[in-house]
Formats: C-alpha cells, sequence, structure tokens
C-alpha cells in the first residue's frame, strides 16, 4: 500500500485500508470512572453512546485526518473500512465529496435442496431468569421440533427440520449475579452460582432436542465461556446428558457452517448490539446488512467490543458471501432477501430473544424464506387482551 | 390461627398419559379426546375443564407468521378465528379444576419428562437416526478430533478468514451434512407411517444395536477413565455394554454372581494368562487371583460357590497369619472385593471371625476398654464439593487402667460376639451402685472413677 503524503491528493480515491475513528464525547472511559479528583460519578450505561461533537478521523498506519463534508458522523462507528473520495483542504481537514463500502464479497456457488428443508434459528432462551415465563413456550418449542404437538401434518412438517441452531444467550442475564464479590465469604460458601441450575435446566431441554434433531449451540453474551469475540464453546462436560449424543455440536460464537448445502454465518448478537450502541443505526436488520456491506462482521471488535487480539490477520473480515446471514438476540424478529450487484442471494435474518417475544425463526432452505414462529400459552390476563390482536 | 388450604391442580396432559401408558403420543391425544368425548355425552353436566393445541398461520405485517398456542376451550374458537390457516388443533391437556393459567401444564410435563429423560424420545412422531448415544469410549476420540482441527487454525492463520476462527465447525457441517441426507429420507418413511407400534419397535431395535455394536468395536481400556469423566448416563451405557466388551476390573465381579457367564470368562482367563504372567509389576495379584480361577475350573459348577467361598476362606486365613508379603502385595481393595462378591452372610462371618481376634488378646492383656470420645471428623463432601468437619462420638479404646466407666453403646452385634458379653456384666454392676452420680461425673475426672472400680 504506497503511502501518500495528505497534500497530494486532489480530488482522488483514497487508499482503501484505511480505519476510521470516531472520537466520541461519551464513550466510557475507565480513565474517567477511576478518577478521583473530578470526583465524576461512574458513567452510567447509556443506549447509545453518540453526541453531535463526535467527530471522524480516517486513519492508517501513519497518518490521521479529521474528514468533513458528504458523510455521516453518526452513521459510522470506529473500525469501519471505506474508501473516501475527496481532497484536502487548507486547513488540514479532508473534504468528502464521496464514500463507498467493499460491498458484498463473491457468493459461493448454490448447493442448497430441492425439497422443502427448514432449519430453526432460536435463540436468547434465558434460562435459570426466575420467572417461568418462557419456560412453557421453550417446551412447546421443544415439542414441536421434536414432534409431540400437532397432528401428522404438523409433525411430518416438523419431520423437515434437521437442525436447531441456538443463537447465544441459552442463560439469562440474571445468572451473571457476582454476590462472591460483593458479600463475605462465610455468607456465600453455600450458594452456589445461578448458572449451574440454569446449565441443568439447559442440558435437559437439549437432550431432548438431541435424540431428534441435530442442535448447534453457540454461546452468547451471558453464558459460561470466555468474554472476548471468538467465543469458544461451551464445554460438554456442562451437559453430561445431551452430550452422550453425536447430534449435539456445541460451536463458537461467530459461526460458520454449510447445512445442507447452504452456507450459514452469525453471531449471537454482540456485534451487532455494540454497533447499535456506538452509531445512530436504530434497525438490527439495518446493521446487519451494514456490516454485509463494510465487510466486517464486527468493526467495533476490539475498541469497544472485546475480541481476541489478532496480528496477523483478522478473521472477522467476509471473504466471502454466506447465503444466510443471520445475528441472534435482537429485540425482534426481521428478515430480507438481499441481492447483490454480482447475483448474490443472501438472507438477512435478526433472531429475537425467545425469552422475550417466544418466536424462533424457520429458515426453508430450498428457497432461503424464512417465516417467524411464535409459541404461547395462556394466563389470566389473556381474556382482555385475545381480542384486540387483529390480522 | 387461619387455616392453609393447598389446591394442588392435577392436569393430564397428552404427554403425561403417553409416558404413562407408554403409547405414541397421537395415540394419547386421541385417547383424551375419546374420553373427553364419551364423559361428555354420559354426563353433560361432567366438570371437565379442556385445554387445546392450536397451531397455524396467520399473516402479519406482510409476511406469514405460525402461532403455536396452548388455550382453554373456552378461547378456542377465538384463536382459530384470528389464525388464517389452521395446522393441527388437538387435545392438550384434561383436568377437573378450571385453570387459570398454563404453569400446571407445564409442571405436569416437566415432571413427566424428567423422569423419563433417558428415552424421551420414544412415543414421540420424529425419529432420528443420527441420535444415537456415543458409547463413552468414542467421545474423546470426538474431542480429539476437534482438538486437532482447532490446532490446525494458528497455522491456517495466514488464510485470514471466518473458517479459521470456527476450526472445527466446517469439519463438523461437513460431518453432518452427509447424514442429513440419510435422516431425511428416514422422517419421510416415519411421517408416513404414522407411528404404528410394530413400526417403532423395530426402529428401537435397529437402534439399539448399532449402539451395541459400536461399543463393542471401541477399546476397553478406555471405559474406565471415562466412568469419572461423565455422569449416570456414561455410567449406564457402561454397564449395558460391559457383557461384549468385559473389561477386567468387572470381570472379578460379574464372575462370582453371574454363574451362567462362567464358561465364558474363565475360557479368557485361560487366554488371558500367559499374557498376565509376564508382566512384572502385578504379578503377584494375578497369580493369586488366575489360581483361583484354575481351582475354580476344575471345580464342578454346581458346587462352584461353596467352593469358591472355602478357597477363598482359605486365601484370607493364610493372610492373616503370613502377614508380611502377600498382604503388600495385594491392594486393599480387590480383597474386599472379592471378599463381597459373593452371598453376604459368610462375609460378616469372616469379618467376626477377624476382629474379635486382635481386640481379645489385646483386651486380656491391657484392659482395653471401649469409649465414646467426641472427636471432629474431616471428609469431603461430595455434593457441595468441600471439606466438612463434623464432631461425632466415636468408640475408642483407651488404655486407662482403672477407669471403667463407658456409656453403653451397643456395639454391633456381628462384629464383637465376644467383648459385649464381658463387658456388660461388669456395667450392670457399675450401674447398680452408682446411678445418677455416675453420670454426672462421668466426662470429668476419669481417674476418680477408678477409685469404685477397685471393689
Amino acid at each position: 500500500m504506497p503511502q501518500r503524503r495528505w497534500l497530494h491528493l486532489h480530488n482522488t480515491w483514497q487508499d482503501v485500508q484505511v480505519r476510521k475513528l470516531c472520537e466520541l464525547q461519551l464513550q466510557p472511559s475507565i480513565l474517567q470512572e477511576i478518577s478521583e479528583e473530578h470526583n465524576l460519578e461512574p458513567q452510567p450505561p447509556l443506549p447509545k453512546y453518540i453526541h453531535p461533537s463526535d467527530e471522524l478521523i480516517l486513519e492508517d498506519e501513519l497518518q490521521r485526518i479529521k474528514l468533513e463534508g458528504a458523510i455521516e458522523v453518526q452513521q459510522l462507528v470506529t473500525g469501519t473500512i471505506l474508501a473516501v473520495y475527496g481532497c484536502e483542504q487548507d486547513d488540514g481537514k479532508f473534504l468528502v465529496e464521496d464514500h463507498c463500502f467493499a460491498n458484498l464479497p463473491p457468493s459461493l456457488p448454490w448447493k442448497g435442496p430441492s425439497a422443502d428443508r427448514f432449519v430453526l434459528l432460536v435463540s436468547g432462551l434465558g434460562l435459570g431468569s426466575g420467572s417461568g415465563e418462557s419456560l412453557l413456550g421453550t417446551q412447546l418449542l421443544v415439542d414441536v421440533v421434536t414432534g409431540q404437538l400437532g397432528a401428522e401434518g404438523g409433525q411430518s412438517c416438523a419431520a423437515n427440520i434437521s437442525r436447531v441452531l441456538l443463537a447465544g444467550n441459552l442463560l439469562s442475564q440474571n445468572t451473571q449475579s457476582r454476590d462472591t464479590i460483593n458479600k463475605a465469604k462465610y455468607l456465600t460458601k453455600k450458594t452456589q452460582a445461578a448458572s449451574v441450575e440454569a446449565v441443568k435446566m439447559l442440558d435437559e431441554i437439549l437432550l431432548q432436542l438431541c435424540t431428534s434433531v441435530p442442535v448447534d449451540v453457540m454461546p452468547g453474551e451471558f453464558d459460561p465461556t470466555n468474554y472476548t469475540l471468538p467465543q469458544q464453546p461451551l464445554h460438554r462436560c456442562m451437559l453430561p446428558l445431551a452430550s452422550a449424543y453425536a447430534t449435539l455440536h456445541l460451536v463458537t460464537n461467530p459461526y460458520q457452517a454449510d447445512i445442507d448445502g447452504v452456507r450459514f454465518l452469525g453471531t449471537s448478537g454482540q456485534n451487532i448490539s455494540d454497533i447499535f450502541k456506538y452509531s445512530s443505526m436504530d434497525d438490527y436488520l439495518e446493521i446487519l446488512e451494514w456490516t454485509l456491506r463494510a465487510g466486517h462482521i464486527s468493526p467495533t471488535a476490539p475498541d469497544t467490543l472485546g475480541c481476541y487480539p489478532f496480528y496477523k490477520s483478522d478473521p472477522f473480515i467476509l471473504t466471502t458471501c454466506p447465503h444466510v446471514y443471520f445475528c441472534g438476540n435482537a429485540p425482534r424478529f426481521q428478515s430480507k432477501l438481499l441481492q447483490g450487484d454480482e447475483g448474490q442471494r443472501v438472507l438477512l435474518v435478526t433472531v429475537p430473544a425467545f425469552s422475550a417475544t417466544q418466536t424462533a425463526c424457520l429458515v426453508n432452505l430450498r428457497d432461503l424464506s424464512c417465516q417467524p414462529i411464535s409459541f404461547s400459552g395462556f394466563g389470566a390476563e389473556d381474556d382482555d387482551g385475545d381480542m384486540e390482536v387483529g390480522h | 390461627m387461619c387455616a392453609a388450604y393447598v389446591v394442588v391442580i392435577i392436569s393430564v396432559t397428552y404427554k403425561w398419559l403417553s409416558y404413562t401408558l407408554g403409547v405414541h403420543v397421537n395415540q394419547a391425544k386421541q385417547m383424551l379426546y375419546d374420553y373427553v368425548e364419551r364423559k361428555r355425552k354420559e354426563n353433560s353436566g361432567a366438570q371437565l375443564h379442556v385445554t387445546y393445541l392450536v397451531a397455524g398461520s396467520l399473516v402479519q405485517n406482510g409476511h406469514t407468521c405460525h402461532k403455536v398456542a396452548v388455550v382453554r376451550e373456552d378461547k378456542l374458537e377465538a384463536m382459530k378465528s384470528k389464525l388464517a390457516t389452521i395446522a393441527s388443533v388437538h387435545v392438550y391437556s384434561v383436568q377437573k379444576a378450571l385453570l387459570k393459567d398454563s404453569a400446571p401444564l407445564y409442571n405436569t410435563d416437566y415432571d413427566i419428562v424428567k423422569t423419563n429423560l433417558h428415552n424421551c424420545s420414544k412415543f414421540s412422531a420424529i425419529q432420528c437416526a443420527a441420535a444415537v448415544p456415543r458409547a463413552p469410549a468414542e467421545v474423546p476420540q470426538a474431542q480429539r478430533a476437534s482438538a486437532q482441527a482447532g490446532s490446525r487454525a494458528p497455522s491456517d492463520a495466514g488464510a485470514g478468514s471466518a473458517p479459521v476462527v470456527n476450526g472445527h465447525a466446517p469439519s463438523a457441517a461437513k460431518q453432518t451434512s452427509q447424514q442429513p441426507k440419510g435422516i431425511m429420507e428416514m422422517f419421510a418413511a416415519k411421517a408416513a407411517s404414522k407411528g404404528h407400534d410394530a413400526n417403532k419397535e423395530t426402529k428401537t431395535e435397529s437402534k439399539e444395536a448399532p449402539g451395541v455394536s459400536a461399543a463393542s468395536s471401541k477399546p476397553p481400556a478406555k471405559s474406565s477413565i471415562m466412568n469419572n469423566f461423565f455422569g449416570k448416563a456414561a455410567m449406564n451405557k457402561l454397564k449395558v455394554n460391559s457383557v461384549p466388551e468385559q473389561p477386567k476390573e468387572e470381570k472379578e465381579v460379574v464372575k462370582p454372581s453371574v454363574p451362567v457367564a462362567e464358561p465364558e470368562s474363565s475360557s479368557n482367563v485361560v487366554v488371558e494368562k500367559p499374557g498376565k504372567k509376564t508382566e512384572s509389576v502385578k504379578s503377584q495379584q494375578k497369580d493369586k487371583k488366575s489360581k483361583m480361577k484354575r481351582v475354580d475350573k476344575s471345580d464342578n459348577e454346581e458346587e462352584r460357590e461353596p467352593e469358591n467361598l472355602k478357597k477363598k476362606r482359605k486365601r484370607i486365613k493364610q493372610l492373616e497369619s503370613d502377614s508380611s508379603d502377600e498382604e503388600a502385595d495385594i491392594p486393599p481393595s480387590p480383597t474386599p472385593e472379592e471378599e463381597k462378591a459373593p452371598s453376604p452372610p459368610p462375609v460378616p462371618a469372616l469379618k467376626a471371625e477377624l476382629e474379635p481376634v486382635p481386640t481379645e488378646v489385646s483386651a486380656g492383656g491391657r484392659k482395653r476398654k471401649r469409649k465414646r470420645v467426641l472427636k471432629s471428623k474431616m471428609f469431603i463432601d461430595e455434593e457441595e464439593g468441600c471439606m466438612v468437619t463434623e464432631k461425632v462420638y466415636e468408640s475408642e479404646s483407651c488404655t486407662d487402667s482403672g477407669d471403667d466407666f463407658t456409656e453403653s453403646k451397643p456395639p454391633p452385634p456381628q462384629k464383637q460376639p465376644v467383648l459385649p458379653a464381658k463387658k456388660e456384666p461388669k456395667e450392670e454392676k457399675k450401674n447398680v451402685k452408682k446411678g445418677p452420680a455416675a453420670g454426672s461425673r462421668a466426662n470429668k475426672q476419669v481417674s476418680i472413677m477408678g477409685f469404685f472400680q477397685k471393689k
């Protein structure tokens, strides 16, 4: 990559291998937090860390320059790789006239099935939350997949589910309590971590699923594995009942696999939610598409999202276009079939958190279509609520 | 004071019925439906509340959404009218009381599934050919395969693409992508057959057969390691597989208790004996065992059990007398196992012979008495995973010359047939004489009591 001094650039395309930095006013700073001189209170977690005074800085190995012009500061996050077209001004800032991303990488050849085959995407089971609201829904989901619920027509449809993919947050955030830090040791000696019971419940659920269908289990933000991306698979000693079956696959996050000839790529959602926090984009599907176009699964790592310090190469760069690109633990279900310029076809799916929405996604591998499937029981309050839901 | 009433709602769900009666789920649903119909025809005022499962699809926000819901009977029509197409409607549960919410249904299902976890898909309509529990020996191989795949990842770091991160994912995907083809054929066949019992039985049989044959082909050496690693599931499987595999440790236990299998194992022993003798480390131990087996082989089969015991008794008594190198070589664990394995009554008798011998000897000489002492015992509590210190009263012999006062804790009758007989006359005398006064001074001045004893 030739290094050029900024002065020599006039209406030329700057090289693509540059990184973008955003100076954020609100970005949580550890130094501020521990600074006692300022008597500052620790910053409460905000839903979004954007501020009008944020700036964009273009940076490569040698130099950095502020960007102005036809570019949306709030739309971009730190770590985005893009090309800018413009020229340098006298005050040392770069005036942008246009910019573009890497766009969709070339797609893999299509080897999908010719008959209906389904993959069930679920995320955010949230076991161990202490509230039993989603438990019946989870049981209904397991029963549908294992062919216990439904009449014969429904059961034969369920028989076509060739894989179940659990995309993270199998455990609830409530299992993350760290009483052991706050309380004295003698008080916490006999109490076991909340995640122990939750993992036992998970083991039973996975056992029921594994006796019937291959299951891929991805860890998520609240699951007992490492924090930094890429998260390693859950250890099979935690799931003694289910790991006896060869149909259980404990996989990493992010996860890429070929299921029946269809290439799946996705995460448990930490990458998308981090971009959500640091940009003005609100729609998870929009962010998902944006990461695909930017050619990188998680640009904010390692800046604001924990990530292993890869230094030779970055495994999160998208070199080929998957057929199904998903993210877990989204606030709601969304899906879109994206057509690329070179004939790529990608199904984008945001899988909602099951503990909140009782909804999972059924992807039809034959035609890359996706439909949500919701489960519900009944409660005392349903008497009034039912009538209001319309078509 | 107010009384508290506990209302337990008992609901019969289709799943509970299916597991309890051992029928296919669809049959259970049909049975529930027939029952409800019949009861309502017989007695129109029947207090039966039914919940239904409704599954179908409706169009929401431009795309089709599937809905699966459990509804009360009074809401059934409303739910059906909301759905554009109805895929299935069937009885979910039947109960006497009106349910406020679906929690009791969940509890019923959860309990019945929990007690049937080992065959949770036995009565379901979908069977998966790939869902065969791995024999414990297979698992470390699978783990090694994935570890190797993972170790390939750093060396491939130059490739710089997503598959590197998930080193084993593509390989796993490759393995399973071949399987679903077979599964699909199976599913298509299964769905068509609609759960006939005969079909189901052949399926479970065919499932078990490959499971056993796969297990028997695995190296038996791994099984003992995996015993510790996995829980009950592995242990159960191991017991199933022990018959074809015959690992060495299990042979010892299995042999005396299964006389029918005797010829098999003895023939195996004959084959293995020459191999055993060449091993120097455990040679003495094995010689003992092989000697025993040779002797057994020559016996008649009917008289095997008592002769075993005789031989064993002889061996033990020999051990007692020359307690030198033989004891040192043989680790304590196999011998108690072999003692225990034959019928229990001879064993306590054996022990009875053993234990009073040393105590009698010592009691006669030095007036050793058994006393209850408060001692703290430390042991590791497996459930909690921690060390627990407990204070317990324990019988202990003390050498105080005069002391005779002990709280008469009744010792186990088998163990010390002789000693209590000796002690009791003394204690009775003592108790008659002193009564409560003795009790108050029990744990204090031990030596003072000796003053009274000398009478």
